[in-house]
């Protein structure tokens, strides 16, 4: 008894200062690795060759440049998001059901997911080649006229070009977390279902659809963050080009930050992405507390 | 079982500790030097590990890609670290670095070794990049690869179809149309006009031939100017005759058009000279001839884009660090540098019996560096060459006309120049 007590004493003489000291590690490399280096790049972003002030963020309205690389990162954010969400959804309710060889299909389907975007691009932009690329070339064998279908050159081909490589590459990932959470819906309410005697629509609409809109939610966020960030396989597709027409707001911060050495500028514009995708991911986080409080 | 891992990197640390102590002793010299990735930093690397035999100082190499080497240096200029005691760099870096004063001038350096400045042996052009204001200024770097842009042509080709070594664009626009029409599966000119370099390293010869520059006397840019705008509506007009996608073509999509035989003329850099000549790659051993720029309001310019070496300013070795550079760019060791298959900077190489045997394009190459053009000397050039390469890129994809392109792109210029001032 004494002894416990002594325990007990020693806990709570400790008990303030305890949590604290476990806790400092994980904050020291929080400050050091992230808060930090944000403090550093406001006020990098505040500095201009005239001095300090709030240039680099004015500058950012008249800039055509960025004006531009933004809505297309909004354009492909918004069509690859789009296409892949609905293919996703669509192989994980087919490879859901009891389908022969489906342990084949879900581990065929994984294969893009695991390359390195830089070697995605790599390999799509060989494909894409108008001259000597594989997708012509079938093209060519089954008699389609190709002259015209440049990809990657052609300001009307290239950014669906960059938007199909991204859903090729990122649909098994969306895929795979649908599949998760198809998996995670029990089967009683489908019983239910069954026998009040629903269609197949109207199961999917109010049972399925509901008890995976968390997993939904979560695939679109992490998507979308990724989407607006977009940059190694269009830099090595395009290049941003042609003639900016695939330019996205990462490479231009890409280039402003290493090609032409302005920081400031770069640091704001990377703010206003910071931003943006914050404001996006608050709201589906909010979508999300809000959905799991119903249930 | 931590406690060991903990232990044993404790361990390893101690042990790498001293053994950076051990290399810091200030009785051995040591060099640090950042090189391209490619033919032009293995000459330098190669060339430093015979110093090393030679001399006795240890010589570390950093070598970078192209695309990085720029901005490591850059922050490493901007850090003031000293990291480097002799840097590669790309000609059109040079104008960004000198004005910045993140260079050591060389001048006084050469005076202290019994040299006025340079030896006269060097290519005018070649040693013009390396001052700076151009060409009158103070020295800040060497120059180490002679490169600079060269014809290239299908003579067998030429010669089936009677036509003559063009003198001059129109000449090229002729045989373009003669070729892709007589020739099945053959494409009459391939050009590069992807953003940024590739666009403006194609484009800056037909614009000096058609009269065009890209600022006036005072600084402003004048790329709008008719001669500009003709000289884009010319570089449309090649454009048919080159094959489709040209728009994104880069560097490696103009050299397997030559390789593949599907082309039959073009602007590119001799590097890609010596790989017509292998049989492994090439369908065209013997048919491609080179020859310089062609002109037209103006005689042909090619652009120069020579390799220099520099000392940085921050370096903590710049006596030994000028030892190497003035080795390494002697006569002997260049020669070495062009025998691995680096162009030299030096006129006596150009006419060396043994190169002129194994580089028989010399004669056309010395020619072009002579009366090569830099591109222009701002330290915005980066800035300035995107923008600009953009709105050329979107001519030739066809969003733009010529017109357009070159109004929208003189206003961004525009832009840029006011923001540097």
């Amino acid at each position: 008894m004494p002894k416990s007590r002594r325990l007990s004493n020693a806990g709570s003489r400790r008990g303030p200062l305890l949590p604290y000291l476990l806790l400092a590690p994980a904050v020291a490399v929080l400050l050091a690795l992230s808060i930090y280096p944000l403090i550093y790049s406001i006020s990098v972003s505040l500095q201009t060759a005239a001095g300090w002030g709030l240039g680099n963020f004015t500058r950012l309205l008249s800039d055509n440049f960025f004006l531009t690389a933004m809505a297309h990162t909004f354009v492909y954010a918004i069509a690859a998001l789009t296409c892949e969400f609905l293919l996703g959804l669509g192989l994980a309710l087919l490879l859901n059901s009891q389908i022969r060889g489906r342990g084949l299909f879900r581990a065929s389907l994984l294969v893009p997911m695991m390359l390195p975007p830089v070697v995605a691009g790599v390999v799509w932009r060989l494909l894409l080649n108008p001259n000597f690329g594989a997708v012509n070339g079938t093209l060519k064998q089954i008699g389609i006229d190709t002259e015209s279908l440049t990809w990657t050159a052609s300001p009307r081909l290239a950014m669906l070009s960059v938007i199909a490589v991204d859903v090729w590459q990122w649909t098994p990932f969306v895929f795979l977390v649908l599949l998760a959470g198809l998996q995670a819906i029990p089967q009683e309410p489908y019983e239910a279902a069954l026998i009040d005697g629903s269609s197949r629509w109207q199961t999917f609409r109010h049972v399925t659809l509901p008890l995976l809109k968390p997993a939904i939610l979560i695939v679109l966020l992490l998507r979308t963050m990724d989407l607006l960030r977009v940059f190694d396989q269009i830099f090595i597709l395009t290049e941003g080009g042609p003639g900016f027409a695939t330019e996205t707001i990462s490479l231009y911060i890409y280039r402003t930050a290493f090609r032409f050495f302005d920081f400031g500028y770069a640091a704001a514009m990377s703010f206003v992405l910071l931003i943006v995708t914050n404001v996006i991911s608050v709201f589906y986080i909010r979508v999300l507390k809000h959905e799991t409080q119903i249930q | 079982m931590r406690l060991t891992i903990l232990l044993a990197l404790l361990v390893v640390l101690a042990v790498t500790s001293l053994s950076c102590n051990k290399d810091q002793q200030p009785s051995r010299k040591e060099l640090t030097l950042a090189v391209v990735s490619g033919v032009e930093g293995d000459a330098l690397k190669q060339a430093a590990a015979d110093y090393e035999a030679k001399t006795g100082v240890h010589i570390n190499i950093a070598q970078f890609p192209y695309a990085n080497l720029f901005e490591k240096e850059m922050i490493d200029f901007n850090a003031r670290t000293g990291a480097y005691d002799l840097i590669m760099l790309d000609d059109p870096w040079f104008p960004t670095f000198a004005s910045k004063q993140f260079l050591t001038e060389l001048t006084p350096l050469l005076q202290k070794r019994g040299q006025n400045g340079p030896d006269s042996d060097f290519v005018a052009t070649s040693l013009a990049v390396c001052r700076h204001p151009y060409e009158t200024g103070a020295l800040y770097a060497l120059p180490y690869v002679g490169n600079s842009q060269l014809f290239f042509y299908r003579k067998d080709l030429f010669e089936k179809h009677d036509l003559n070594e063009p003198g001059n664009w129109m000449d090229v626009l002729v045989a373009a149309k003669t070729i892709q029409e007589k020739e099945n599966g053959m494409y009459g000119y391939v050009m590069r006009a992807a953003q940024g370099n590739a666009a403006v390293a194609d484009f800056m010869p037909i614009f000096w031939a058609f009269g065009g520059e890209m600022f006036d006397a005072a600084g402003k840019p004048t790329v709008n100017s008719p001669a500009g705008i003709a000289a884009l509506e010319f570089m449309l007009a090649l454009g048919k005759y080159s094959p489709p996608g040209y728009a994104s073509f880069n560097a490696d999509e103009v050299g397997a058009h030559l390789l593949q035989g599907t082309a039959a003329m073009s602007i590119n850099w001799p590097a890609w000279i010596s790989k017509f000549d292998d049989p492994e790659r090439s369908k065209v051993i013997g048919k491609i001839a080179f020859t310089v720029l062609p002109g037209y309001q103006r005689r042909g310019q090619a652009e120069i884009g020579n390799w220099l070496i520099a000392i940085p300013r921050d370096s903590q070795n710049i006596e030994a660090a000028m030892d190497f550079l003035v080795w390494a760019t002697s006569a002997e060791q260049m020669k070495l540098s062009a025998l691995r298959g680096n162009p030299p900077t030096r006129k006596s190489l150009f006419q060396d019996a043994e190169l002129l045997a194994k580089h028989p394009a010399y004669p056309a190459q010395l020619r072009s560096l002579e009366t090569s053009r830099p591109r222009p000397r701002t330290p915005q050039w980066n800035e300035i060459e995107n923008a600009f390469g953009i709105f050329l890129s979107k001519a030739n994809s066809g969003a733009l006309s010529p017109a357009e392109a070159m109004n929208q792109a003189n206003a961004e210029i525009e832009k840029i120049v006011q923001r540097g001032q």
